[in-house]
């Protein structure tokens, strides 16, 4: 008999499991190179592929960034961490066994702080940070099944958070907040669409104040937007549920974009006993003081710290600033650009930054140059703009040599045809017509062609000088010095004298 | 010692040239009454080592051996004493077996073994049978049976074994030969087959001590490819032996036999000046339930691999791929080998790890401490090898659980990482009976030393019928 159903505000909690594929060299337990994209079963070894008798070495590199992650989530780090094997039968897992982190991981008891809408922040705790292999891949096409080992044994970090979440809104924001800072360890590419970044979901709701309810598992979340869409989507059926008094099933259910809803893949009952126990191949790893205050001190500044540093020591506004770290390589390319810049005005070692200079260089970025990487779809760091050439065209305007609206174009030529910009100015004759021999035959001509207008100018219209100016421009594409085309006019037709249509008609 | 190993290979390294004839006819003779090969070809591989001039230098240069069908060497086939593994060929060669070829030696075959290790009489290979020289009717012993019966006849001055809870020394002891088990970790795994990860060691099998010595020496270093290999650092006292703890036998199990061959060891020892002084191992109880609890839980995970997708035996039965693994494994595991698997994911299971398998690693460290103890008293312990010499095939002398109990001589080493080694005692009524010795971790030394004194006393005779090459 269903009770009556429950009157108040159901209350929500959503926990994360993140899976990050790391940036490394070779795979975490045999020297087979760690990529994407390589035809089928050809990044592979005996290692990985399981035969008769080999045996996992560890991949010291895919541990430090595996700490690296666990420092950046402030967890506190086992003395001892241990490898264990997580057993279960899949054609995709060459040794029918994974090898992972259970009782004592690299990091446990973390947090980190999600910034919510509005400026303020909670804290999520992270339950622990542990460094595991990943499966091959198995297609089924037509009646056959096809497998690959390219992926198998390549290094993933799995991040698990307590269930501090409550909306899928806050999950999203989680995900792609989370997703910057690993980008900013440099510890991986945080891909979604190539799986560099997996999450699950895990929900549950209950009645206020009586904590967590029977959770379901949320997979199949390929984009950030697909874990708020299913958290969504599954609160609202889990509330339906208990709503009607029945009771939430503990199963795992896929989400299906195209149905914009989760359906059930598998339930508790079903569920794998993965009888883990150590990895006898893998001695414990006890890592040294020294080494973990070693990574520690190298670890590379968080997006947060780092926009709070940018907009005081660069005078920056918050908007300019969330664009400038919203990427770990626009905040380098920022930084290194008024370094620059402050290198070459400064003779002695000044630290003084010239804030209105760096307001300008993030104007630049934000504006000119982000439209040409969003149509382009290059990046900042593999573009063909540097630090060095972003300085020159900004130099290039400052000094007169070009307009505003050229060094636009010059930037263009830049990604076009990765030259240097004074080059591009001087090959295609972008710098402004400042040599007056030359400025003066175009006046002169344009002038002479327009005699009416001249006319009136000499007769007091100055604002007819406009109309001529404009002129020049038009066939000097833009290059003429403006101020200096303005005093050659009047110099034209005031001294030097020209055929006026008075003296025509006369 | 070196020069003795010279020695003793001294006409070995002429049986792949000048006595080539003589020496095929040899081993084709004995291989039919024995079968201890499942492969044998003395130029798969020897063509390349003699082109190589580093090969005639090495200290075991032209040296003929056999090497356990669980490792991995490259231009032979890994079968594993299995039928789920028949035919698969192996991509490398295991580092233990490259250390040897580096220093000359050449590998001219794959002895036969108890499918994966799991066995104490061969009987349990998928591939064929193998008889004890000394007596046909009788087991070679087991796992590394093949390699114990081809050293004894004189196929081969040595051969590698793997030892996971006795498979070494107890084949070596039914066989009248020297067999290793090293400490853990100094010879390195990888390319061996695992068992169970955390008790298996590579060792060898030899009719001499100091070609036993020689061959541990070459073998052993730390190895990058195998995380758990350590770097030997040496004996503390350079190997000397004083005083031996004799273990005081209660065991009703023992036949009068061996019973006799021990105590005639023991006195053996006195007369050669060295104190001897009863011990008791109240441990010795719990080694064959926390070794079957653990050895399985650890098979358990490290036969899962085999699967029949990648490599070895496919079932033609199957309508997807899971049921396609499950049919291959059903077909191509032989009747010990799941009864162990089957073991291994009971103990495992969750709920059930803290009465098994947590509690056997806690037993398991008691043990250790035990010998720790022992240690600070006694340079070595002195036990059985196993209660009895050669048994029949079938289970007409033992059956497979008397088989699995009486393993605790053995697998006490395994689980406290000690190095253990069989020597020839005696032979009584036709069959050898051996005597094992226990050292302290990196004592290996010890366990040479006293194994020389005693092939120098008392020398050890040969099944009849062989030839000594050397």
């Amino acid at each position: 008999m269903a009770q009556s159903p429950y009157k108040g505000e159901y209350q929500t909690f959503i926990g994360l499991e993140i899976h990050i594929h790391l940036l490394t060299e070779s795979k975490v337990f045999c020297g087979c190179r760690n990529v994407f994209g390589s035809e089928p079963n050809t990044n592979v070894c005996p290692v990985c592929m399981g035969y008769p008798g080999v045996l996992p070495s560890l991949n010291e590199e895919a541990v430090r960034k595996a700490y690296q992650v666990a420092m950046a989530l402030n967890c506190h780090l086992n003395e001892k961490a241990v490898f264990e094997r997580k057993n279960y039968f899949y054609p995709d897992m060459p040794k029918n066994y994974q090898i992972s982190q259970f009782e004592y991981p690299f990091g446990i008891n973390g947090w980190f702080d999600l910034e919510l809408a509005g400026g303020s922040t909670r804290r999520i705790r992270i339950h622990d940070v542990h460094l595991e292999e990943d499966a091959g891949k198995m297609i089924h096409e037509g009646g056959i099944s096809k497998l690959d080992y390219n992926r198998a044994g390549t290094p993933l970090l799995e991040i698990v958070t307590e269930p501090d979440l409550v909306t899928g809104e806050e999950a999203e924001a989680f995900v792609q907040q989370f997703r910057q800072m690993v980008r900013y360890l440099g510890v991986t590419d945080g891909n979604m669409e190539e799986g560099s970044l997996r999450c699950d979901a895990n929900v549950s709701i209950n009645e206020s104040g009586k904590g967590l309810g029977t959770k379901t598992e949320c997979k199949n979340l390929n984009s950030s937007r697909f874990i708020k869409k299913a958290l969504e989507y599954e609160i609202k059926r889990q509330t339906k549920v208990l709503n009607s008094g029945e009771k939430i099933i503990q199963e795992t259910r896929l989400w299906d974009e195209g149905k914009s809803r989760t359906s059930p893949m598998r339930t508790k009952e079903s569920s794998n006993d993965y009888r883990y126990f150590p990895e006898p191949d893998l001695p414990p790893y006890r890592p040294e003081k020294k080494y973990l205050s070693e990574i520690e001190s190298s670890l590379a500044e968080l997006p947060r710290e780092r926009r709070i540093r940018i907009m005081e020591e660069y005078g920056l506004n918050e908007q300019q600033a969330l664009f400038i770290t919203a990427e770990k390589s626009m905040a380098d390319f920022f930084e290194k650009t008024v370094y620059l810049k402050n290198k070459a005005d400064t003779e002695s070692d000044s630290n003084k930054i010239d804030t209105a200079f760096a307001g300008t260089v993030a104007s630049w970025l934000s504006g000119n140059v982000q439209k040409i990487l969003n149509d382009s779809g290059l990046s900042i760091e593999n573009s063909p703009l540097s630090s060095d050439r972003l300085l020159s065209v900004l130099n290039l305007i400052e000094n007169g040599k070009i307009s505003a609206g050229i060094g636009k174009k010059v930037i263009g030529v830049v990604f076009e045809k990765d030259t240097e910009p004074e080059d591009i100015v001087k090959d295609l004759g972008m710098d402004q017509m400042s040599d007056t021999g030359e400025l003066q035959g175009v006046v002169s001509a344009i002038v002479d062609a327009n005699p009416k207008i001249a006319d009136a100018i000499r007769d007091g219209a100055d604002k007819q000088i406009g109309f001529l100016m404009g002129q020049v421009m038009k066939a000097t594409s833009g290059k003429a010095n403006p101020g200096m085309t303005r005093n050659l006019i009047r110099e034209k037709i005031f001294k030097q004298g020209y055929i006026s249509e008075d003296k025509k008609n006369a | 010692m070196q020069d003795k190993a010279h020695k003793n290979s001294s006409g070995w390294n002429s049986v792949l040239s000048e006595s080539r004839d003589a020496y095929l006819k040899y081993v084709g003779d004995w291989e039919e009454k024995i079968g201890s090969f499942i492969e044998f070809d003395i130029d798969r591989i020897s063509g390349a080592a003699e082109s190589d001039v580093s090969h005639q230098e090495g200290a075991l240069a032209g040296v003929p051996f056999g090497v356990k069908d669980n490792f991995a060497v490259e231009s032979f086939n890994i079968t594993c004493g299995s039928k789920i593994l028949e035919g698969v060929a192996s991509p490398y060669t295991a580092s233990s077996v490259k250390n040897l070829q580096d220093a000359g030696a050449v590998v001219v075959g794959k002895t036969n073994l108890d499918a994966f290790g799991m066995g104490s009489s061969t009987d349990n290979s998928d591939v064929k049978v193998t008889n004890n020289p000394w007596d046909t009717d009788r087991v070679a012993g087991g796992s590394s049976g093949g390699s114990a019966a081809a050293v004894a006849a004189g196929l081969v001055p040595f051969a590698l074994g793997s030892d996971t809870g006795g498979s070494i020394r107890q084949p070596a002891s039914f066989c009248g030969v020297y067999g290793l088990k090293p400490s853990y970790g100094v010879v390195s795994r990888y390319g061996l087959t695992a068992y169970a990860s955390s008790l298996d060691v590579v060792g060898v099998m030899s009719r001499t001590v100091g070609m036993t010595r020689t061959v541990f020496n070459t073998m052993k270093g730390q190895d990058i490819k195998d995380n758990t290999s350590v770097k030997h650092p040496g004996s503390s006292n350079s190997g000397m032996v004083k005083k031996i703890g004799v273990l005081k036998i209660t065991d009703a199990s023992l036949s009068e036999d061996v019973e006799r061959s021990f105590l005639l060891s023991r006195e053996r020892l006195e007369k050669l000046g060295y104190e001897t002084v009863d011990i008791e191992l109240p441990s010795l109880a719990y080694v064959v339930p926390v070794y079957y609890t653990i050895a399985t839980a650890e098979a358990s995970a490290n036969l899962a691999r085999f699967n029949g997708l990648r490599y070895g035996y496919r079932s033609k039965n199957g309508n997807d791929p899971g049921e396609l693994m499950q049919s291959s494994r059903d077909e191509g595991f032989g009747d010990e080998v799941k009864l162990r698997i089957l073991l291994g994911t009971y103990v495992l299971r969750s709920g059930f790890q803290d009465q098994f398998y947590h509690k056997a690693q806690k037993i398991r460290t008691a043990i250790r401490n035990e010998f720790d103890n022992l240690f600070k008293s006694v340079d070595l312990v002195m036990m059985p090898v196993f209660p009895t010499p050669a048994f029949k095939h079938g289970s007409a002398d033992l059956d497979q659980f008397q088989q699995k109990v009486a393993d605790r001589y053995t697998c006490t080493a395994n689980l406290t990482g000690l190095p253990a080694i069989a020597v020839p005692s005696s032979v009584e009524k036709g069959l050898p009976v051996g005597v094992q010795f226990t050292a302290p971790a990196f004592e290996e030394d010890r366990l040479f030393n006293i194994a020389e004194v005693l092939e120098t006393e008392f020398p050890s005779p040969s099944p009849s019928g062989t030839k000594d090459w050397s």
